[in-house]
């Protein structure tokens, strides 16, 4: 029994010493860092109250009074004659922009992925399972890259508009619209909200439309009196979780809005870029404090539903067979969605192989053969493309190295009870709510330019990073909950007396974790890693803060560089990026991994 | 005439038949279980009367009128399922009021007093704005009952309502929904597959097995005279013996099964021929036909004990004081206690 006492203790030390470990790293690399932000923004940053008053950043907010004078003008003038009423003309400032357009992407996100939800959970089609795993990808999928798909597809020189040229219709005009930074944003989101929607709608028991149908209600009733109501919270998350990135948004933005749009993301990047660090500072910190009340409130609204499974989950719709109005419906989301969807990425494709000539498109390799000519003709200051590959594969195998140790630890962690746990919930899950611009500034600013620390003793000690080393940090900083999110699950289902059956048998409780549950929970520790490696091949926000001036820059800080005038070369490494991202995606879904934020 | 009437009805799903040609009469106010093992087809049959399936062909008529082509909503029925399908986002009042908003409350009541009426027939007086996810199942159960019957349905239809529940809470509420439906003389159709509740609460039973009608008839008709084999060994424990008619004394044939010649009151047995004896029949002093067994094993039961012994024939059931494993004992059933199929 000696021995059974030792492991006991070893037990009681060393998971918490795991645990203590995983705190540290998120200490230093995520929370010291975001403090970093907040405390530059209140020693030097520009004053708060300057921000919040001025009408640059708060629009009509800034002059609240006169704002509720003018509607006051336009109720009364309204009530006397409403056909000549004129609505006042808000200006709605960086933030209220930023808000604006981050609702108008959340409404169009619901608009396309509330349909997509319908047919993937309503219908039957021969690769339905592959194409509810497609929901999934845009987790995996590099904003940058998404945003040249976009130039490729919608750009004046794009795909779409050389298809309207050779038939002889006018041109469109999308690129540096708001129209196409929110298309961009349904693009990301519009599958989410599809996701968690249809999940919902799977979990409607059929029995209780029947019951409806039975006490008297139609068809039509009851859908809207019996579906509707239990799918509607489903909605209202997907479209919270949608407000809460596309707020955050900031590739899209960057590479898609022009000179006109900016969103707050936008802006302080350009306040980095300009060294104008106090006002950077201060907007990070309000934009994040923003993000965070929103997130808290998503987290507390998506406590409230309940978890219901499925007894009698309704019989799906054959996809193909006559014509009726549902299935015409169907035909319809379809086909807006291989629009949204599959253009993009197609003309990236496209536009990676071909090159105009006179009467149409000529395919070729010389995209691809620049990549590699640049990597030999590249001046200190321009970006070496084999480099910039080379380094997302290293970081990306660093960031496996972190983030999965860290996501596993706090797996177990979140599943064990004890006092405070929601609380390491919700500060482990964090990292979804901090926007990657913000985490890159607060480790450019407290640890590659280093932080003094008091050592007794020994004085006052300089600590400094590498820049390498802190987007290996930022990468694994974004991705480890993802690792959480795969393993925590299966560990939580895992069946408690298969433990107990070894731990009676003999086995100490590490001993059962090693033997018993780690391998159980395989699949969804390799599934986890995939999401890694994809999400730190494809992160771009922190990248391009901290690799700016060094040689640290990675594929997506290459394919921004490269995007100007000709789209070949963006879209060639938008291509190798696709191809390492579509790997991780397709391991992923081998391991049935779990994507629902 | 019949209230709810099945003609021929067959329904398949693609290669499989789940109701091969179900004919039944169901009167008014009568209390009509659908029993059989887990495939049989009962809750098919009963879902094909609530319009939640089409039949492939055959028709159901119900009230004397066609259903055919009518939709749920329009055929006066109240299903309970299950797992009682409860709105999840209504309250237990919004539940219960839910087919109200379709037809008018029954006597002229308001929905209000009605819903209150309902919760208070099934012991549920005050629970109007709880959450469904705050009561029991058996709470749940009771709200699903009370909402299907608030419309004042003409026909309740109960889909293994209690299967989800433990014993002693089943009995209790199969006794309580038996005496509501009584109270209310409502047509009910009830489906378990509980051959021992069936027989406690019915009226009628129509013992189901592969798509097809095996036998209707009072839970004593069933138990008593079984007409096929199946309905034989699926109602109650039955003890089955394989023989051949050798000779006759009359009414009574003389059997030989597995070298022993029993004495079988059938009339019109020859030849090759099947008989069953239920084990409450079978006595350790008395009884015409003897046959000795050797004790497996014997339950105890709290009055008396389950033994399970073997002969040249087979296993056999009986009821016994309690008796060690691995004794003999002797056991007889009189000629008229063997039910010949």
């Amino acid at each position: 029994m000696r021995n059974a006492d030792l492991t006991d203790a070893a037990e009681r030390v060393v998971l918490p010493a795991l645990g203590g470990f995983a705190a540290l790293l998120l200490l230093v690399f995520f929370y010291f860092p975001v403090a970093e932000v907040f405390a530059r923004a209140f020693d030097e940053g520009a004053s708060f109250a300057a921000v919040l008053t001025d009408e640059f950043y708060v629009g009509f907010l800034a002059h609240p009074g006169e704002a509720l004078a003018r509607f006051l003008a336009f109720c009364s003038a309204f009530v006397r004659n409403p056909l000549v009423a004129e609505f006042p003309d808000y200006r709605l400032g960086l933030f209220g922009f930023t808000a604006y357009q981050a609702f108008l992407s959340a409404l169009a996100s619901v608009a396309l992925g509330v349909p997509m939800a319908y047919v993937l959970a309503r219908f039957e089609f021969p690769g339905r399972e592959t194409a509810r795993s497609l929901t999934a990808l845009p987790f995996v999928m590099p904003s940058i890259m998404v945003a040249v798909g976009f130039i490729a597809a919608f750009g004046n020189q794009g795909f779409l508009n050389g298809v309207l040229t050779a038939l002889g219709l006018p041109k469109v005009e999308l690129l540096y619209t708001l129209k196409l930074i929110i298309l961009a944003h349904a693009f990301y989101n519009a599958p989410l909200v599809a996701r968690i929607t249809a999940a919902a709608w799977e979990s409607i028991d059929t029995r209780t439309v029947e019951t409806a149908r039975t006490l008297g209600a139609r068809p039509r009733r009851a859908f809207r009196d019996v579906v509707l109501p239990q799918l509607l919270p489903s909605v209202l998350t997907g479209a919270l979780l949608t407000f809460v990135f596309c707020f955050l948004s900031f590739a899209i933005v960057l590479s898609l809005g022009g000179l006109e749009f900016r969103t707050v993301e936008v802006w302080v990047y350009q306040a980095v870029n300009d060294l104008d660090y106090g006002e950077a500072a201060t907007l990070a910190a309000i934009e994040t404090a923003f993000s965070l009340l929103l997130m808290y409130a998503y987290l507390r609204y998506e406590a409230r539903q309940r978890a219901a499974s499925a007894v009698h989950p309704p019989e799906r719709i054959p996809l193909f067979g006559s014509v009726t109005p549902s299935r015409l419906a169907a035909w319809a989301v379809c086909a807006v969605c291989a629009l949204v969807f599959v253009l993009p990425m197609f003309s990236m494709v496209y536009e990676s192989l071909t090159t105009p000539v006179v009467g149409g498109d000529a395919v070729t390799l010389r995209h691809y053969a620049f990549l590699v000519e640049r990597q030999a003709t590249a001046y200190s200051f321009q970006v070496k493309p084999l480099t910039a590959i080379r380094n997302s594969l290293l970081f990306g195998a660093g960031c496996l190295a972190v983030a999965v140790p860290i996501g596993i630890v706090l797996a177990v962690v979140s599943t064990r009870e004890f006092r405070g746990r929601k609380v390491v919930d919700t500060l482990a899950m964090a990292p979804f709510a901090v926007s990657g611009i913000v985490v890159g500034l607060g480790l450019l600013w407290g640890l590659v330019f280093g932080t003094e620390i008091t050592v007794p003793f020994v004085g006052t000690v300089r600590v400094t990073v590498s820049g390498a080393l802190a987007v290996v940090a930022a990468h694994a900083v974004g991705a480890y909950p993802f690792v959480t999110r795969n393993v925590a699950p299966m560990l939580a289902t895992l069946d408690r007396s298969l433990v107990e059956s070894a731990r009676a048998l003999g086995a100490s409780r590490a001993r059962a974790l090693f033997d018993i549950e780690l391998p159980l929970v395989a699949s969804g520790v390799l599934a986890g890693a995939a999401f890694a490696f994809a999400i730190s091949v494809g992160e771009f926000d922190s990248t391009v803060i901290l690799a700016s001036g060094t040689n640290s820059y990675t594929m997506p800080v290459a394919i921004e560089r490269f995007t100007g005038r000709r789209l070949g070369p963006a879209t060639a490494m938008g291509c190798v990026l696709l191809a390492v991202t579509g790997a991780s995606f397709v391991a992923i879904d081998r391991l049935g991994g779990h994507f629902d934020g | 005439m019949a209230e709810v009437e099945l003609d021929s009805v067959v329904r398949e799903y693609g290669a499989t038949t789940a109701l091969d040609g179900v004919a039944l009469d169901i009167s008014e106010g009568e209390f009509f279980t659908l029993v059989g093992p887990s495939g049989c087809g009962k809750t098919t049959t009963l879902r094909t009367i609530a319009g939640l399936e089409e039949p492939t062909s055959g028709s159901v008529r119900i009230g004397g009128a066609s259903m055919d082509g009518v939709p749920p909503e329009e055929r006066d029925v109240g299903v309970v399922f299950q797992n009682y399908a409860l709105f999840p986002h209504m309250s237990v009042g919004e539940n219960v009021a839910y087919g109200l908003r379709f037809s008018d409350p029954p006597e002229g009541k308001s929905k209000n007093e009605r819903v209150t009426e309902l919760l208070e027939l099934v012991d549920l007086a005050g629970f109007a704005d709880r959450e469904p996810d705050e009561l029991s199942g058996g709470q749940q159960q009771r709200v699903a009952l009370a909402r299907a019957l608030a419309p004042g349905p003409r026909i309740l239809l109960l889909d293994e309502p209690m299967s989800a529940l433990d014993a002693r809470l089943r009995q209790q509420l199969r006794r309580q929904v038996k005496s509501i439906q009584k109270e209310l003389g409502v047509t009910t159709i009830y489906v378990t597959h509980d051959q021992e509740e069936a027989l406690a609460v019915s009226d009628k039973v129509a013992v189901m097995h592969d798509g097809r009608v095996e036998q209707v008839g009072t839970p004593q008709d069933v138990y008593r005279e079984p007409e096929t084999e199946f309905v034989a060994s699926f109602i109650g424990e039955n003890n089955r013996f394989d023989g051949e008619v050798v000779g006759r004394e009359g009414e009574v044939a003389l059997v030989d099964a597995a070298g022993t010649t029993f004495r079988v009151v059938a009339p019109d047995a020859t030849g090759d021929v099947t008989f069953y004896v239920r084990p409450a029949a079978l006595d350790t002093e008395a009884g015409e036909n003897r046959l000795t067994l050797g004790v497996g094993t014997s339950e105890f039961l709290g009055e008396g004990a389950r033994t399970y012994g073997t002969w040249e024939g087979g296993e056999i059931v009986v009821r016994t004081g309690a008796v060690p494993a691995g004794e003999e004992i002797e056991v007889g059933f009189d000629p008229a206690d063997a039910v010949v199929v």
